[in-house]
């Protein structure tokens, strides 16, 4: 028996997670017990950079990592992580399950990987201690913690907030003590991190709907046999519907948890968000492969 | 068979002397080859543990301890303690202990603190017929004091190897408590042996002086209340305010006390370049070290084992506490910690023990670990300071080891201790 | 000694004192950017986003070059109850397999850190907009500069040179900086 590790930096029990386990189950059935998955959760074996870097040179076998930390590697990985892109989860699903989708995969085996599945990372909005944003006037002046990605410090930027870069674990003090006005995130890692007993005003202006990545050393996939891979490939497209699942109950159960404990959701006006983006892609889609891949992605209906 | 050669080779290696550092890359490197497994992730691990951003606290708190120790703000806290408590009985080791409080408000350093204060007093204390050892123990034993106020860089050791989701505001604010109880019970225990042994005490000066040193150690003294009000506050971050204590001490050296000669200045940048490359290297190697004991799932294992031997979170806690005494005796804080922290935490939370909590336990039982030989690097400090061996120190040391972990029972029994003062800051 | 030991000995004591010095520098350079980012955000309100990874960048390279210095100077922590019970001779021996042990690791160093540069080098670091590769060039640095002070120490102890007595009187290692600070303000 085969088994192959596989890392994430979420807690046991979270969507990602379980759907990792459940691809593993399926592998373990399907080869008759010839291959099995562990999955390390939790960052047991570092954080995304790290273990991309482990999986790329073939420490580990799989692992399940957001897109983002790609973008400085796998420069179609940027487009679905342009603001406000996306219309919908539903728009996104149409897109990654479809041509976009494909060429993206193709782009990653550039870098010695096999993407198996696109999981659901739901949305992620603005929250601050100070008020609640109704409209794009209303950023004006916030201090917001976004991750290290000069698209969302530019993003920030352009909607007149401004960005300050931080480590993770200083995030929830520094709103406390009021560093910073607040950050950005899905619902789940807003209920989770503690993030909503200091920053109440939860906004819903949705900028990035950006999937995760579940990808195998491409190395390691070559050296399967042809039906081999196939079982893996279905067992991840599989895990796929299973992920979803758990992800729509766990964002409604976090979703429902802050809002009991007093934080105040509101949906902004999104047109003035999506005009002031207009700089920012300037800026960053000037490559004419994602030229055309934004007008992909905005004739897909 | 992976785990004997990950600890074994470590073992081996550090019985004859290697560096701890090279013991944890080492033993690394061999389970990782035994493994199969490509041995880039070793050196991945090493130079991404060191490239965190919180760790610069680190540099940042030894380099500010250094400069206060050469610029004479230690000299002045000094000054002030004396003419404080000096009238108590056993005179100058109460302000040998009152000094490390203030100055361990400021310094996060134990070692640092070990060689500012017992420079200053030791040879005092000496003069005025104090015998070597009582000067060496209450100096290493008060020295603990600064790893348990702010700031302590150990504590952000600490929530970092937690992976980083512990609040280091928190586990400040967790150890003023704990910190002062240990103040106070080593004046306690300096006043009676003190008194058995008939040492002098001091004239008080009147008020009138107290409140002229107070004045004249005040520049020195406010670092207290940037650093802890302003992480509090929300003026900086923890790792913000290591950077302006740096700033601060060099500003109040200069110009205020104008005590720091280029000379020092340089002298204090190597000082703690060397300290902190040291430093930092251990915890890059161990977290290549830890890397493979979540790998080989280490921690599992052993909370596997403390179910077998039983399932009551006293005993546990006490077992816990006994094993971190025994790995403090022969190892140094911060590697300490950073092996630690991952097996034990897991454990102490699966049996209700809150993490800020734990850690000011963790803290407390390391740094007396710093006073335990035969490693034992406040100790050391401590004794080549007051020109006395080791051993003679440790004839007379059992009053405060028992002071000590009086201390750390109530600390690791009484969460209040540790809890009240974040939840009173929290609101 | 042969006059090319102590030529070369002299060279690398001065590669020493520049990585010290450079070292020092960073710290120095260190203290000054992280400053910097609190003075933008509170007088500019505006923070600049290099300041976090460019820190954290330095720091590498300053607990690398100051490593590397606490190879050759001996400062670096060890447990070493043992070498004060052996005998001179195995002491020696004991002090051998040190050596040979950090010239390893430090040849690991150079090895896996140049095969960690090649494999990000087609990455970007964020905000520095700079090769991901140069996260571990100071890697690579630390490892030669540990080699070469550990192979030094090994080739002049197989000359014969008494390195080992002089070691025998030096402070418990990380002692011996904080002493030196404690006895100018004694
Ligand atoms: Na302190
Ligand atoms: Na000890």
């Amino acid at each position: 028996q085969t088994v192959l590790r596989s890392s994430d930096t979420h807690p046991d029990g979270y969507p990602t997670v379980e759907a990792v386990k459940y691809f593993g189950e399926l592998v373990k059935e399907r080869t008759g017990g010839r291959y099995a998955v562990e999955v390390y959760h939790s960052a047991q074996l570092g954080e995304e950079k790290d273990t991309i870097e482990q999986v790329r040179s073939g420490v580990i076998e799989l692992n399940r990592v957001s897109m983002a930390p790609f973008n400085g590697t796998v420069k179609e990985s940027i487009v679905p992580a342009l603001p406000y892109l996306f219309r919908s989860e539903d728009h996104m699903h149409k897109v990654m399950d479809g041509a976009i989708g494909d060429q993206i995969k193709k782009a990653f085996e550039g870098a010695g990987l096999v993407v198996l599945a696109y999981y659901d990372a739901g949305s992620r909005s603005f929250y601050n201690k100070q008020k609640p944003i109704t409209s794009v006037a209303d950023m004006k002046g916030l201090k917001f913690r976004v991750i290290q990605s000069d698209i969302f410090v530019d993003m920030v930027a352009a909607l007149g907030a401004n960005a300050t870069p931080m480590p993770y674990g200083e995030v929830y003090s520094a709103i406390e003590t009021g560093v910073i006005d607040g950050a950005e995130n899905n619902f789940p890692s807003y209920d989770t991190a503690k993030h909503f007993e200091v920053a109440k005003n939860y906004s819903l202006d949705e900028h990035t709907i950006l999937p995760e990545v579940f990808v195998m050393n491409k190395a390691a996939f070559d050296k399967l046999t042809p039906e081999d891979q196939e079982i893996f490939r279905q067992a991840a497209k599989d895990s796929v519907a299973k992920q979803r699942e758990l992800w729509t109950a766990k964002v409604n159960e976090s979703r429902a948890k802050v809002e009991a404990a007093g934080a105040k959701i509101t949906t902004p006006d999104k047109q003035g968000f999506i005009d002031a983006m207009k700089p920012v892609y300037e800026k960053h889609v000037t490559d004419p492969i994602l030229k055309k891949m934004v007008e992909d992605v905005r004739a897909v209906q | 068979m992976d785990m004997m050669i990950l600890f074994g080779v470590f073992t081996l290696l550090m019985l004859i002397g290697t560096p701890i550092a090279f013991c944890l890359g080492v033993a690394s490197f061999a389970t990782v080859l035994y493994l199969g497994l490509p041995p880039l992730v070793i050196f991945q691990r090493l130079n991404s543990g060191m490239s965190v951003f919180s760790l610069l606290a680190i540099p940042f708190f030894i380099y500010a301890g250094d400069l206060m120790v050469r610029g004479g703000i230690a000299q002045k806290i000094v000054a002030f303690a004396a003419s404080l408590v000096g009238h108590v009985r056993g005179g100058l080791g109460q302000v040998n202990i009152v000094t490390a409080t203030l100055f361990g408000g400021i310094s996060g350093s134990a070692v640092a603190e070990a060689a500012a204060v017992g420079g200053l007093m030791i040879p005092q204390m000496k003069e005025r017929g104090y015998g070597a050892d009582y000067a060496v123990n209450v100096t290493s034993m008060a020295a603990l004091i600064a790893l348990m106020l702010p700031p302590s860089h150990n504590m952000i050791i600490y929530s970092i190897s937690a992976g980083g989701k512990i609040s280091i505001a928190d586990l400040f604010t967790a150890g003023i408590v704990p910190g002062l109880l240990y103040a106070a019970a080593l004046m306690v225990t300096a006043y009676f042996v003190a008194r058995s042994r008939g040492y002098p005490t001091e004239a008080f000066p009147g008020f009138a002086r107290v409140g002229r040193f107070l004045l004249i150690s005040t520049p020195g003294l406010l670092l207290i209340g940037i650093i802890f009000g302003g992480v509090r506050s929300g003026v900086f971050t923890a790792t913000e305010s290591s950077c302006i204590a740096v700033l601060y001490a060099l500003a109040v050296t200069v110009f205020v006390y104008r005590q720091m000669s280029w000379q020092d200045f340089v002298h204090a940048t190597f000082g703690a370049v060397r300290t902190t490359a040291m430093v930092l290297l251990i915890i890059g190697m161990a977290a290549a070290f830890s890397w493979l004991m979540a790998f080989l799932k280490v921690p599992a294992a052993l909370i596997d084992w403390m179910n077998t031997i039983s399932e009551n979170p006293i005993i546990v806690l006490l077992l816990i506490n006994v094993l971190m005494l025994f790995l403090g005796t022969f190892m140094d804080m911060g590697p300490t910690i950073i092996i630690c922290t991952p097996i034990f935490l897991p454990v102490a939370m699966a049996y209700g023990v809150d993490p800020v909590h734990f850690g000011v336990i963790m803290i407390l039982n390391f740094g007396i670990g710093l006073n335990t030989p035969p490693v034992g690097a406040v100790q050391f400090v401590a004794c080549a300071v007051g020109k006395i061996s080791v051993w003679e120190a440790m004839r007379s040391i059992w009053p405060f080891y028992l002071a000590g972990l009086i201390v750390l029972g109530l600390v690791t029994y009484v969460p209040a201790l540790s809890l009240w003062l974040p939840a009173v800051f929290k609101g | 000694m042969p006059i090319s030991l102590v030529k070369t000995g002299r060279a690398l004591s001065r590669l020493s004192t520049l990585s010290l010095w450079l070292a020092g520098a960073g710290l120095v350079a260190m203290t000054a950017i992280v400053a910097w980012q609190v003075f933008c955000r509170y007088v500019l309100n505006d923070s600049p986003s290099w300041t976090e990874p460019g820190a954290v960048m330095l720091m590498s390279w300053f607990i690398f070059l100051g490593a590397a210095v606490g190879v050759r100077e001996n400062y670096h922590l060890g447990f070493d109850v043992l070498l004060y019970v052996v005998p001179k001779g195995g002491k020696k021996w004991l002090r051998m397999i040190s050596d040979i042990v950090a010239l390893a690791f430090g040849i690991g160093m150079i090895w896996y850190g140049i095969e960690l540069v090649r494999l990000t080098w087609n990455t970007t670091l964020p905000s520095l907009q700079i090769s991901g590769g140069w996260s571990y060039v100071p890697l690579v640095a630390g490892g030669v500069l540990i080699s070469l002070f550990a192979l030094e120490r090994i080739v002049l102890r197989l000359a014969g040179e008494p390195i080992d007595d002089l070691l025998d009187e030096m402070p418990p290692a990380e002692v011996a900086a904080e002493l030196d600070t404690a006895n100018v303000k004694a």
